[in-house]
């Protein structure tokens, strides 16, 4: 196919989601039980000014379909409203937010993604090897553990029994650091506990997928072709078998990213780390619409764009795309 | 006639099962002798959390299962829309009877239980009487569904992680379903203090799990807590699986706009964050276990659809689909009759993946807060724990009994779900057979996108295959 094509066409996929996404977060948070704009009235400050007031600010007194033209002029704008619990523009609210989230489901899809495809590729190679049957039962386990217990597990081992780590937030508290490496290192202290419990989840499932789509691969004739001329084990396994084994595991990868804040969601909570995973669960809490609607539309952006790049990653990666 | 094992099982184990269950589920705080009405109603009774008005919906969904196993697949496509009518029917009873729909109006206490009770026995006679008189019509199809279960169970007795899986849940199903004879239900009240606040595990049997940081029984609680756990997963399950299979199947048959249609949708259901969605949900309409269930199901049906689709692709190709076109068969009955039975066997080892994923997210979503307050599940334990601080003490027998519960309930089914997987479907189980020793692990861990398209090469198919995929131009799981 055609790569201006393919990518055009990709795109403009992408862009129909996140339409039809947008359009659904306009519906669900209309169709919750009761007036909108009372949903965007804090309760402690309930007034019918403040209705009427909200009412105008969202364009909620108007038909149905002109609502629906004004909420995308506003998205696009980012005009998001105001967070009640901090009575500041949510598009701020959120921005300042998004750094902490990628720096952890970052360092954590980076333990992750390392460690489960050298031990998948290990394990494929050689199937039902000791190894392998170890590594295999060790990763179905971790992909069956619910991410915030292992939280709560590695807190009580490593924070409360042996004191290496501290338990939440990305900086102790009232703490000024007189140098920069100061504060990195008080940074890569608080990082590594929920780094590594993020990775722990998702290991498990990278280890299986990697070492599933090897054995696939490796039943491929021109892994048999590229044995019989005469190529050592190592030859096979890293230049035939493993390159074609990537696909699937880019996909998985890739998806895990898109839906980083489901995940984060859980490990920030426990953790106290200041990302969108905490913001949400806080407004969640607190019933801060507005940016519950925000957070959610961001989510649900963030997979797309993750599904696009996996798309065109895929073009550079698969050479039967091209085809 | 009908074969004597097929009659004896109907005969035989349905009341013996039946009545099982009718002692099992007795309620402990009632004397024996107040007699059977007693049994009767505290075992229909619509509260959830003190009485299991779930079994009997459980013991249809079981039996559902069953019957579709046994028969859809090889033996009577159109028994598929009994059974599952039935499982509708019953869930729908209980829906009503447990939500208390029917006390805001007019008073049914006395009544509804008996009114329950009524359909519950009709429809299980109903789904008995189906399985008898498509026994009774066609012997010789009977004798093979009973021969070709009895190979599924050969071939997935030899599979250790299934039956592994399959120990596990016994147990913990058993657990759930004795709850009240293994830990008294009055333990689970805010004021029923056992002991300190946090005390440390003792051998004295309701402080084995140590207490609460109110001083409660953590093992009351988690004895309690395997039924909304289960219940939730299994019920959510069902509505994805349904709703998942039929679009699926719908999208894989059709061609054009529609089919289309339904895919994009499935794609935009695929990228919305579940849990924030759910949070959203949950928050707007209220912390209920019906309505978890209902969102649960309502948010992971598009992976079973992906793959049911990719498999009713191949299914649609096979030549008897274009023979039914060619007599005249309509959509309905082609779909119906020709490809969900040959698309089931992907469909039974997708539900019980599902399973799993469901179970974490109750817990997932129970832990966040988000859970009944009213009754307990493994993660309304965890979220009560993490509230109070548990990890920082150490209060290691709070958090570990209800984790390790949830590891172990996930993992089953996981294992049982990848067994299936290799015993019904060909292809994977004849690796495991060329391959001599048995495997470790699953090919097929998540339905996430992918699955299993593509055309199976049927050169491979061993001819006596029981579940062998259509090799030519009939349809092996079709009676017209």
């Amino acid at each position: 196919m055609d790569k201006r094509r393919y990518f055009a066409r990709k795109i403009l996929n992408s862009l129909l989601t996140i339409a039809i996404i947008a359009s659904f977060n306009f519906v669900l948070f209309r169709i919750l039980p009761g007036d909108p704009a009372r949903l965007l009235v804090p309760k402690g400050r309930f007034s019918m000014d403040a209705m009427a007031k909200q009412r105008a600010n969202f364009h909620l007194d108007r038909p149905m379909w002109e609502q629906f033209i004004y909420y995308w002029k506003d998205t696009v704008q980012l005009k998001l409203g105001d967070s009640f619990a901090q009575k500041r523009p949510v598009a701020q609210v959120v921005g300042e937010r998004i750094w902490p989230t990628v720096l952890l489901v970052g360092t954590g899809t980076i333990i992750a993604t390392i460690i489960g495809l050298i031990t998948g590729v290990m394990a494929g190679w050689r199937r039902n090897s000791k190894f392998d049957v170890i590594t295999t039962n060790t990763g179905m386990i971790m992909y069956s553990m619910p991410t915030f217990w292992v939280c709560l597990i590695f807190i009580m081992i490593f924070s409360t029994w042996l004191r290496w780590f501290p338990v939440g937030r990305m900086y102790d508290p009232g703490v000024t650091y007189s140098s920069w490496f100061g504060q990195m290192g008080a940074l890569a202290h608080h990082l590594f506990l929920p780094a590594f419990t993020f990775a722990i989840t998702y290991m498990g499932e990278y280890h299986l997928i990697v070492r599933s789509s090897l054995t696939g691969v490796m039943k491929e004739d021109y892994v048999l072709t590229a044995r019989a001329k005469g190529l050592s084990d190592s030859a096979v396994l890293w230049k035939h078998v493993t390159p074609n084994a990537m696909l699937p595991t880019v996909t998985l990868v890739m998806m895990n990213i898109g839906f980083v804040l489901s995940g984060a969601i859980l490990t920030e909570a426990v953790f106290n780390w200041p990302g969108l995973g905490l913001l949400s669960f806080d407004s969640m809490m607190q019933r801060d619409y507005p940016v519950m609607q925000a957070v959610f539309l961001l989510g649900s952006i963030a997979v797309i764009v993750a599904n696009l790049i996996a798309d065109i990653m895929y073009y550079y990666l698969d050479p039967r795309v091209k085809a | 006639m009908i074969p004597a094992r097929l009659r004896n099982w109907i005969l035989l184990w349905t009341p013996v099962v039946w009545l099982l269950l009718e002692l099992i589920t007795y309620p402990k705080n009632r004397p024996l002798h107040t007699g059977l009405a007693h049994v009767l109603a505290g075992f229909f009774a619509p509260s959830v959390g003190n009485y299991p008005a779930w079994v009997p919906l459980l013991l249809a969904v079981i039996l559902g299962a069953y019957g579709v196993v046994k028969l859809v697949r090889q033996a009577e496509a159109s028994a598929l829309p009994w059974v599952l009518i039935a499982a509708a029917l019953e869930a729908g009873v209980w829906f009503v009877a447990a939500s208390g729909l029917l006390h805001g109006q007019f008073s049914l206490s006395g009544k509804h239980t008996s009114i329950a009770w009524l359909f519950q026995t009709i429809l299980i006679v109903l789904i008995a009487g189906v399985v008898y008189a498509r026994g009774a019509a066609n012997p010789e199809r009977a004798e093979l569904t009973v021969w070709n279960t009895r190979q599924i169970w050969r071939l997935y007795r030899s599979n250790w992680q299934g039956m592994a899986g399959l120990y596990i849940m016994v147990f913990f199903v058993a657990m759930a379903l004795l709850a009240p004879f293994l830990a008294d239900h009055a333990l689970l009240d805010p004021t029923a203090q056992i002991g300190a606040p946090f005390a440390p595990p003792t051998l004295s049997y309701y402080h084995w799990f140590g207490t609460t940081e109110q001083g409660m029984s953590v093992l009351a609680e988690f004895i309690w807590s395997a039924r909304i756990s289960l219940f939730v997963g299994l019920f959510a399950t069902v509505i994805s699986t349904v709703l998942g299979a039929s679009i699926g199947i719908m999208a894989g048959y059709y061609h054009g706009w529609f089919s289309e249609v339904l895919m994009r949708i499935t794609d935009a259901f695929l990228v919305i964050p579940w849990l924030p969605l759910a949070m959203v949900l949950v928050a707007a309409w209220g912390q209920n276990y019906m309505i978890i269930i209902l969102i649960i199901g309502m948010t992971s049906w598009p992976g079973t659809a992906r793959v049911v689709r990719a498999d009713a692709l191949r299914v649609r190709e096979l030549q008897f689909i274009e023979r039914g076109r060619a007599i005249g068969s309509s959509n309905w009955h082609i779909m119906n009759k020709h490809i969900l039975p040959n698309v089931f066997p992907l469909i039974f080892a997708n539900t019980i993946l599902v399973v799993a994923i469901a179970i974490l997210s109750e817990t997932t979503l129970s832990f966040l807060g988000l859970g009944d307050p009213l009754n307990f599940s493994w993660g309304t334990m965890l979220h009560y724990a993490w509230d109070s601080g548990a990890a920082g003490l150490p209060a290691w027998w709070y958090l570990l009994p209800p984790g390790i519960a949830i590891v172990f309930v996930v993992l089953a089914f996981t294992f049982m779900g990848t067994a299936f997987d290799e015993v019904l479907d060909p292809k994977l189980r004849k690796r495991e057979e060329s391959g001599g020793s048995p495997d470790t692990g699953p090919d097929r861990l998540l339905p996430l996108g992918g699955g299993v398209g593509g055309a199976t090469d049927m050169a491979d198919v061993p001819s006596g295959g029981i579940w062998a995929g259509p090799a030519d131009d009939w349809d092996p799981n079709a009676r017209n």
